[in-house]
């Protein structure tokens, strides 16, 4: 029995071991952290926004996309995100942590776009057909993967809208418990305790998924 | 352990960066329980097809129309006022500066020529009562430098634990003093005696050649003789004692000079002091 628990491995979350191999820091060159940016971004200093983007628009842009399943909403609020900062800037605190204010501004910035998408259609720009066209896995590719991605991003859909952003936030943006409670305003142990449940819930989604007949 | 407790602990089992160190009993637990082992492993797989999922790359277009954005932000009208006030303020405290630093620098200047003509009172022709007081004042500063130059080489000698460089200069301070009182010859004796350096012993020596003519300090050479092993202080202190015509270092000179032990050039020396005795 102890023999089958050691086959059982805990997949290590990307944040460990699918990290992209940095170039080599050129150690000459004193690099400012993101909250020294952000705050000469507060004081005036705009230009150094644009340093704070390169290094953090993937991440967000990723988190978006499994957030809301849609790559063209996912451009649209993370470009709104990246407005929110220019345009709150004043409200960004000294003892802050750059990380957690984007993912605050990033919950409010989908949370309004929900809102809106619930109120109103929204038309598909033709332009993003073309752009996104050469996304789509190749038929072999998914016909081998039994499409499992598109299966768990259609749990994630299902998911309640909290819990997938919980589950996201604690999985994939190297962002401590103590962060995303401050994000989710509520406290460590209970953000916590919403991850966990989130994941108990999406697998039971996931599995049911799995086991659905195809139609 | 029982399954609800060890299932409380699956979130932290399954967190990289907790699962090294966490719950010891749950990882016991889990070993032994087919449906604890179930529903970790349902659960590890599912975030394992989390982490799977392929994170798509944005098109160029997010970032054109972010750095339009912020061009925009920068040529707007709140951010350019905002940066004029931010120059407008530099500059000013920079003109400030141009204008107060001459003045602050005058101002100083002004202010210690006026404090020095007020304290220091203009020089007249002293009269020869001041004269004598001022004779009497040069001797009891004198007084104080020298009984500060005994303490200094009182302080050094004492300190026996002070590397021999502080021992020497102790010896060498106390030499310069014209008039020792007793409490430094007693020290350069002691030295003479038992300081561990030859250098030493022969500086305090030297130091003591100016007081020979007093009781104590030959009566210390004579004492110190016969415990000196080393020849060339021996020599030192043999002609210190006939220098100083210490008759009453015969007896220990005539033992000094046919002891087998001692250096030959002791032995001389010994004979030599005799005869000039």
């Amino acid at each position: 029995m102890i023999a089958a628990f050691e086959e059982i491995r805990v997949h290590p979350s990307p944040s460990v071991v699918e990290k992209p191999r940095l170039a080599p820091v050129d150690t000459s060159a004193e690099q400012r952290s993101d909250h020294a940016l952000m705050l000469a971004v507060r004081e005036g200093e705009l230009d150094a926004l644009g340093e704070l983007f390169e290094r953090h628009h993937g991440p967000l842009f990723g988190f978006l996309v499994k957030h809301t399943g849609d790559r063209a909403a996912a451009e649209d609020i993370a470009q709104t995100v990246f407005q929110r900062m220019l345009k709150y800037r004043h409200t960004y605190r000294d003892e802050g942590c750059f990380t957690a204010w984007m993912y605050h501004l990033a919950r409010r910035s989908a949370a309004d776009h929900f809102r809106k998408g619930n109120a109103t259609p929204q038309a598909t720009d033709p332009a993003d057909l073309n752009e996104h066209a050469d996304d789509t896995p190749h038929a072999a590719h998914r016909a081998a993967t039994n499409d499992d991605h598109a299966l768990l991003q259609t749990a994630l859909a299902r998911l309640d809208c909290d819990d997938r952003e919980i589950l996201l936030l604690a999985r994939f943006q190297e962002l401590s418990f103590a962060e995303i409670a401050g994000i989710l305003e509520c406290s460590v142990g209970a953000a916590k305790v919403r991850a966990h449940r989130a994941l108990r819930e999406l697998r039971d989604i996931y599995f049911r998924l799995q086991n659905e007949p195809i139609p | 352990m029982n399954c609800a407790q060890a299932r409380d602990t699956f979130s932290a089992l399954l967190d990289t960066r907790t699962a090294a160190t966490a719950h010891a009993e749950a990882r016991a637990h889990l070993a032994g329980c087919p449906d604890c082992q179930r529903e970790f492993s349902s659960l590890n797989q599912t975030l394992a097809a989390l982490d799977a999922m392929p994170t798509p790359s944005p098109t160029p277009r997010l970032r054109q129309n972010f750095y339009a954005m912020l061009e925009e932000e920068k040529h707007s009208a709140a951010s350019l006022r905002i940066a004029a006030t931010r120059e407008h303020r530099a500059r000013r405290v920079s003109l400030w500066g141009w204008i107060l630093s001459p003045i602050a620098a005058a101002a100083l200047l002004g202010l210690g020529f006026f404090v020095g003509q007020r304290s220091i009172p203009a020089a007249t022709p002293a009269p020869a009562n001041d004269a004598v007081a001022m004779r009497q004042e040069i001797k009891t500063l004198q007084d104080q430098v020298s009984k500060m130059g005994q303490l200094v080489g009182y302080s050094l000698l004492q300190q026996q634990q002070r590397p021999a460089n502080d021992r020497l200069r102790g010896v060498l301070t106390s030499a310069t003093l014209e008039n020792p009182n007793d409490q430094v010859l007693n020290n350069l004796i002691g030295a003479l005696a038992l300081d561990p350096s030859a250098n030493i012993r022969l500086g305090a020596l030297e130091a003591l050649y100016p007081h020979a003519g007093q009781e104590v300090v030959r009566a210390g050479v004579l004492a110190s003789l016969p415990r000196e092993q080393n020849p060339l202080v021996q020599v030192s202190m043999i002609d210190f004692l006939a220098a100083a015509r210490d008759r009453e270092a015969v007896p220990v000179l005539e033992k000094l000079s046919t002891a087998a032990a001692a250096d030959p050039s002791v032995r001389d020396a010994a004979k030599r002091a005799l005869t000039q005795l």
